[in-house]
């Protein structure tokens, strides 16, 4: 084998040079490291008011809840969120109040769940779209997830985790 | 002459409320959806817009390997794995094009006649290697 390969040097040499470009370019292994990095404007006008900032759709806990909630920045820099497609359960003093997703009460299915929450407002229907003004200095970041809670309970309804549009 | 004016008036006021419905119709997104994907990781948001009766994709907040031969498709299932294989399989798929950055804000036509209810998913997918960078089941908005 040795043999052979120094007695055909250049064959050798051309045979590894194209079997180096055909693997480079079946795998392109460069593109591993570089980046291309594209900005394509909306196809419709910036900073629309019906862009939300926030967008999430509402999973069940204890009750059959869902429907969409989006959060909407306003021309005045306050923050509405809205329920549309929403349907829950009714029940005593129920509120809108913004949770942690990781927060382990979120997923319990029986009643006593102790959240650590923000206050939204009491939920006015527990069907139809319907909207709310947050706190305008919320931490959305942390405060990620919009659930349906009955205070006298204890109880998550169902919640929808807010992701940035 | 009193009521000729009301007339325009009126005409006037129904065409500019009918274009701003259209406008704002416009830039409400009708699907969206967030991207997953492990092996090649993958992120970000799809939505889908309906311009001027043309249904377009945006991917923004995106992410995801630079990698050969890699396209955005619609695929006729409700998610996507990173090792399924579309090319082989009988899942029907829309190609939208080559993927035209793995970083940033992108828009793509979906073709006329795409029939969206039965397209819930849509893939970042390298045909190379048969691989799911990233996939993102569609929800109503």
């Amino acid at each position: 084998m040795r043999a052979f390969l120094r007695g055909h040097k250049i064959g050798t040499a051309v045979v590894s040079f194209v079997l180096v470009v055909a693997l480079w370019y079946l795998f392109r292994p460069e593109k591993l490291f570089i980046n291309k990095q594209v900005n394509e404007a909306a196809p419709f006008a910036q900073n629309d008011p019906d862009q939300p900032t926030y967008t999430g759709t509402f999973k069940a806990a204890i009750h059959e809840t869902s429907g969409r909630a989006s959060v909407y920045r306003n021309s005045n820099g306050s923050l509405s969120l809205k329920l549309t497609n929403f349907h829950t359960s009714n029940g005593p003093d129920v509120h809108v109040v913004l949770a942690k997703s990781s927060d382990p009460a979120l997923a319990k299915r029986s009643p006593g769940a102790a959240l650590d929450s923000l206050e939204v407002a009491p939920l006015r229907g527990n069907e139809g779209d319907q909207e709310y003004t947050l706190p305008s200095n919320v931490d959305l970041a942390q405060y990620n997830t919009v659930t349906i809670y009955c205070e006298r309970f204890h109880a998550v309804f169902g919640s929808a985790m807010i992701q940035p549009f | 002459m009193g009521r000729l004016c009301t007339l325009a008036f009126t005409a006037t006021l129904a065409l500019s409320v009918s274009a701003m419905l259209a406008v704002a119709q416009d830039s409400k997104p009708i699907e969206t959806g967030t991207l997953h994907g492990q092996v090649h990781a993958t992120t970000g948001r799809v939505s889908i817009y309906k311009i001027k009766g043309r249904n377009v994709l945006r991917l923004t907040n995106f992410k995801t390997s630079n990698g050969p031969d890699v396209h955005v498709i619609l695929i006729a299932a409700d998610d996507a794995k990173d090792d399924d294989n579309f090319l082989k399989s009988n899942v029907e798929r829309i190609e939208l094009g080559p993927l035209k950055g793995n970083e940033g804000d992108q828009n793509y036509d979906i073709p006329a006649g795409t029939d969206l209810s039965k397209f819930r998913t849509v893939a970042i997918y390298c045909e190379r290697f048969n691989a799911t960078f990233g996939a993102a089941p569609l929800e109503k908005f």
